[in-house]
Parts: C-alpha cells; structure tokens; sequence
C-alpha cells in the first residue's frame, strides 16, 4: 500500500514538549507523520498550509500552544483563521475539509497528543490518498525558446527609444524608477538573466497602456509575459516573485490535477435556475476561491457578481448549464510565467466543456472572456465553442426593448477592467450599459477609457509600495469625480482596490463603496 | 387571435407622411399574399394623407369580405396624439390598443402596448422607418400576421436598395414587441426584477 504523508507543523513551545514526552516514553510516532518544527503557529501562512496539499500531502495537522498560551499573543487565533481560510478552500477544490487539522496542547497534554496522531491517521487512512498530483514537483517543460526568438515575436527591435511608454507607466508614474524602454533594451543586450531585469519583468502591471502609445506597436505585455515563462523555466517556485506567498499560483496548480472533483458552485443560491441539459455555459472563474481566501481580511465578496451574473441570465429567460469540475481558467499562470500549467488547465477545461456538447460560453469575468475566447486558441488549443462575455449578451437583450432600470441614489464612476480595455469587440460595452442606467449622476475619473489606470497588479505578481500609491492615486482620482459609488468590472480590481482602502495611514479618506457593473445591473433592472 | 378570431379588423392612424397606409398596406399584403387569407385596405385620401389625422383601414379575414370598413377595430395602432383623441372610441373593448410612446399620451382608460418607434428609427438613422417598426411591433404584439409574411411584403413594399435597413426596423419593432410580451407575462407572474 502506498504510504500517506501527514504533514505536522508543530509549535516549538507547548505542543513540542508534549511531542518530546511522547519519544522519551518510547512512543512510536506514526510513520505517515512528517513533523516540522516551527516557532509559532501564527506564523504558518495559508500559502504554506496549501502548499502542503499542492506538493502531495494527505492531511495536513498545525498543532499549536492553547489560546492564551501563545507565547506571541496572538499565534493561535492567527492559525485558528488561517486553518479555517483553508479548510474552506480545500473543500472548494474537493480535496475534503477533513484533511486540514488544527489541534492545540500544554506541554503535559502528551497523551492528548498521541490521541490525535493516532485518530488523525486512520481518518485520513479512511479518506483515502489526495487526489491531488503534485504538478510543482514537475520540471517545467522547457520550450527551447530563447530571449532572442522572443525578442523577435514581438519584433522588440523596432523601439525607437520614444520614451512614450515610459511617460504613460502607470507605475513609473507612481514614482517607481521603472521603464519599459529600459527593460527592452537590458533584454535586447543580452541581460535578461540580471536579478534586476528580473524583477522589473514580474512588476510590470500588464495592463497594456504602453502597447496603446508605442508608435512602433511593440505589444509589451506579451512580450513580458513570454519573457516570465522563459525566465521562469530555470526557477523552481520558491525563487519566484508572487505575492500572497505565491497562495494563488499554487492554488491554480493543485488544479491541473485531473482527479480532483472541485464543487464550487456549492454555495449556488436556491433563487438560480440552472439547466443541466443547456448548450450554454456558463463558466465562473474563480471568484469562490478569492472570497474564501480574502474573508477575514477585507470582506471580499466576489461570489455576488457570479450569482447576479446568473440571475440577470435568468431574468432573461436563459438558463445555463454550469461545470461542477470547472478548473481555473488559467489566465494567472500564463501571466506569471508558467504556460506549462498553463497548458494543462486550459486542455483540461477545453476537453470537459467540448464533452458537454456546449455551444456557447457565458462569462462575466474579463480574464475568463480573454483567456478563453483568445489565449487558448493562441496556444494551440482550439475551443470550439463560442465565448461571450455576459456584458455583450445583456447589451443585445437590453437592446431589444421593453427593460427598465430603478433609479439608483448614487453619483457613479467607472473603473475599467485592463483586459476588456484592449479587446475591441466589447470595449464599449460597459459605458454602454452604464448609460442606460438610472444613476444621479455617471462621471469618468481623469483617466479614463483608453488611458484608464489599472487596479495597481495583474496575475498575482508585483505587488509593492509603487503598486500600493498606485491604488491610492486611482481611488483619490474617484473621489475627486464627487461620487460615492465606484462600479468595477473585474472581482480582482475589487479586491485590490479594497485593499488599499484599508490602508491605515490614510485612515478613512479612501472609503468608497464598491460594486460590480454586474451586481449593479442586476439590482435595478426591471420590466417595462 | 388570427386563429381564433375569423376577421380581424385594424385600424392604422397617424399625421400623414408617417407611412400610415404604407403600413396598412404591408398588413393586408402579407395577410393574403404571404398567408393566404382575404384582405382589404381602405386609405385615408385628400388633406388628411398629406397632414392631417390620415387613416388605413384593414380588415383581414379567412372567407370574403363584404364591406371593407371599419367601425369598431380589433387592433387600433395610434402614431399621433390627434390620431389617438379621433379614433379611440373606435375599439373593441378587447381590442388592442398600439401606440408610439413618445407621440401618444393615452388617457389610461384601457391597456396600451406602446414602443418608442420614432426614436427607435431615429436612432436607426432614418425617422421614416417609423411605420416598419410599428409593423414589427404589431406582428409580435397581436400574431395578426406570420413573421415571415410580414418580412416578404415589406421586401416587395419599400424603395429598392433600402429593403435591409427596413428588414432591421422590422426586427427591432418585432423583437421589442416580443420581450414586452415577456415582460407582461413576467410581471403577471409576479417578477419584476432580476432579484426575486
């Protein structure tokens, strides 16, 4: 039989001499059971407990000092939220609740202890082995690419050392010593292994706005995200710049595993009609997965946007199908560099969709819509499917009359989402929509549009004190528009908008309220 | 209704110009010609077709039709407001009432099934198509004529070379009377908005 593993973080004060008193009385400790010493169990991050499950382990066990016995103060009820953040995660991704533990003793409790190796064991024993197949441990397939081929993609050569896109950075703007013509040419001089050139490659925000003034067209966020997937390749993923502890690329990763039965549409409410026979989709994202993380910190309620997305579907008289074992789309991996897992998200997503015989995808996530309805295709991956975004399916039912939106007490601005910002066929559509609703008052911020500032990160990666006054900036730049309602139409600007509001510095200046344009939209729409 | 109901009797008004016997000849058309039924058309002439409150009356039937006047019509389409003060009286109490929103303020005596159809032809780019809506928006609202009839007669009806942008004007009046409907029924069934 094959052997589980069971990893123990165990606090280095109370629990540990319990442990000890364990060994001293020749108690044998189970062999599934890797123990880890730390200092406290406070300091165990939710990205370290999951990392655990991504890199194959069975159970997971933090034991720590009672609460009140914390050594720190506040250890215990930081691994109390910790271990309950996860164990909902877990759960989501259908790897099982049961698997994370948290147990805490005194130093004399040792018997205690035993007991709960002992139980924990064959409880996981019961459970079975994790489906979970460790993707990390995989070496990244190299492409055999090299900086010069990508160079060449993206015909980098023909930067005129402008200086434009440098002048339009929104993080250079911020006063972060950044600039996009400086990173072409280190990479273009042969650089690009310089620990600096690294770390600017994975600061770039992505959003794009360089691309828009280059008069040379060189499209610079592609060219940094395939520059991250070169550079990426001889990094294990520790060495990697990813914020959160590297929480999310490591959450998307766990997905690629095909044995996993993910059931995150449990949280469904009852008032959604969904149809199991449909030929629409529609595909979520992975708005469960950043509330459950994001709870205790700032209230993020993302999931909001999905239901609303599903009942303005209802309200017109559609009735999607959805996908139980939905993966990420995978638009974080390809953007932080790793277009192995990356690949193995989208075939994965790609071939459970073709087998429901779907003809069309409904998605009200930017990312998705790009993702799905562009990058998959460029990968190599063909949909064969159709994918809408929910903005242009409501701008055509909208448009075919009879529909009403109530008055809304609020003076809005709009924040544009950097994906939808650079793809055509639906960058209109928000303001579109915005237009015929019944608000007080509908204001653009000083950048707007085209040359709108981007939520201050992409991807999970570059999150630092220039993307922080970069936040800051663009929520002042609301306010000045003398509105009291901020309308979103990504969960992630959301969540790092909101982020920034908390900054304790600024105290309460920053509050504003938030909401999706889809939640917005379902709230006030109406018949005739 | 058309099934149900063996002669259906409709009266179009408006301000002439606003293609009022333009479009009651596209009704009787594609009731015969596309639906194989009888029909006939009595058109407002004189002063009225150039101004006034200008009329079309017609009458579609499955057997002959004897007498091609209207007294008391099934469906009454309204697109002026003078139009609507002379002809309201003449209506079936279960009849349906059709007016142009923007043009037509009705007394609240009865249900009325209203489209903006001159803004919609406005924004279409050519306030003419005014009546072409209409006519899509009645094809929807009262399944007097079929879908594809009204679409075949409308090809052979309007100026060459503009037959697609009225095919469009018929889509948008056919496709908001269509969610009115749906609408209605909703709002019957108690929902009105998206959030129950």
């Amino acid at each position: 039989m094959e052997e589980y593993k069971i990893i123990l973080f165990l606090c280095n004060w109370g629990p540990h001499t319990a442990y000890q008193q364990l060994q001293d009385d020749g108690y044998q400790i189970p062999s599934e059971v890797k123990m880890i010493r730390i200092p406290c169990t406070g300091r165990i991050s939710k990205a370290l407990l999951f990392k655990a499950f991504e890199m194959g382990a069975d159970g997971v066990a933090i034991v720590g000092c009672n609460s009140g016995a914390c050594r720190y103060g506040s250890g215990t009820l930081k691994a109390e939220n910790n271990t309950e953040d996860t164990r909902n995660i877990i759960d989501l991704l259908g790897i099982g609740r049961e698997r994370m533990r948290l147990a805490t003793f005194l130093p004399d409790e040792s018997e205690a202890l035993k007991k709960f190796l002992t139980g924990f064991c064959e409880d996981l024993k019961q459970l079975g082995k994790s489906p979970v197949q460790p993707a990390g441990l995989q070496p990244v397939e190299a492409s055999g690419e090299s900086a010069q081929q990508v160079i060449a993609r993206y015909d980098v050569y023909s930067c005129q050392d402008c200086g434009k896109c440098t002048a339009s950075c929104p993080l250079a703007l911020s006063g972060k010593a950044y600039s996009p013509r400086n990173i072409v040419s280190d990479i273009i001089r042969g650089n690009d292994t310089a620990e600096k050139v690294y770390a600017d490659v994975h600061a770039c925000l992505t959003c794009g706005i360089c691309h828009e003034r280059c008069p040379s067209d060189v499209n610079f966020p592609e060219f940094i995200r395939d520059m991250r997937c070169l550079l990426n390749q001889t990094r294990v993923s520790g060495e990697r710049i990813q914020p959160h502890g590297g929480f999310f690329q490591s959450l998307m990763r766990t997905m690629t595993s095909k044995d996993i039965r993910p059931n995150r549409w449990k949280w469904l409410p009852k008032d959604i009609q969904v149809d199991p026979d449909s030929k629409i989709l529609f595909f979520g994202g992975c708005a469960p997965y950043f509330d459950a993380f994001f709870k205790k910190h700032q209230q993020v309620n993302t999931v909001d946007i999905l239901a609303d997305a599903l009942r303005l579907l209802n309200f017109f008289d559609v009735r999607p199908r959805l996908l139980e074992m939905e993966r990420c789309c995978g638009h974080d991996l390809l953007w932080s560099g790793d277009r192995t897992n990356f690949m193995r998200l989208a075939k994965l997503n790609v071939e459970m969709i073709q087998d429901l015989g779907i003809e069309t995808v409904i998605t009200a996530c930017p990312e998705c819509y790009h993702t799905i309805g562009l990058e998959y295709e460029k990968n190599g991956i063909s949909p064969g499917f159709t994918v809408t975004h929910l903005y242009a399916f409501l701008e055509n039912a909208i448009h075919k009359g009879a529909v009403t939106f109530k008055p809304i007490p609020h003076r809005i601005t709009y924040q544009d989402s950097c994906r939808m910002n650079r793809r055509e066929e639906i960058i209109d559509l928000p303001r579109k929509l915005i237009q015929r609703l019944a608000v007080e008052q509908f204001q653009e911020m000083k950048d707007s549009g085209r040359s709108s500032l981007c939520c201050g990160n992409c991807a999970w990666t570059g999150c630092d004190a220039y993307s922080k006054a970069l936040q800051v900036k663009r929520i002042r730049q609301a306010h000045e528009t003398g509105s009291d309602l901020l309308v979103t139409s990504c969960p992630k600007c959301q969540i790092h908008l909101r982020c920034a509001m908390e900054d304790p510095f600024q105290e309460t200046e920053l509050k504003m309220e938030m909401i999706d344009l889809t939640s917005l939209i379902a709230r006030t729409i109406c018949w005739e | 209704m058309a099934k149900k109901i063996s002669k259906t009797e409709v009266i179009v008004t408006g301000f002439g110009g606003q293609g009022i016997v333009l479009a009651g000849k596209i009704l009787g058309m594609a009731a015969a010609l596309g639906d194989h039924r009888e029909s006939t058309l009595v058109q407002s002439y004189g002063p009225e077709s150039r101004g006034g409150a200008c009329c079309a009356q017609v009458i579609i039937a499955e057997k002959t039709i004897q007498y091609p006047y209207v007294k008391m019509a099934d469906v009454l389409v309204c697109m002026s407001q003078s139009a609507y003060e002379k002809y309201k009286i003449q209506i079936k109490p279960e009849g349906y009432l059709i007016t142009d929103r923007d043009l037509v303020n009705p007394d609240n005596q009865r249900e009325v099934f209203d489209i903006p159809a001159t803004r919609m032809a406005e924004e279409l780019g050519r306030t003419m198509m005014a009546n072409i809506i209409m006519i899509g928006f009645v094809t929807a609202v009262t399944s007097l004529i079929s879908e594809k009839a009204a679409r075949e007669a409308i090809m052979s009806s309007v100026p060459k070379g503009t037959e697609e942008m009225n095919l469009k004007a018929f889509t948008r009046g056919f496709e908001y009377g269509r969610s009115k409907l749906k609408g209605r029924e909703k709002k019957a069934a108690g929902q009105t908005g998206a959030i129950a």
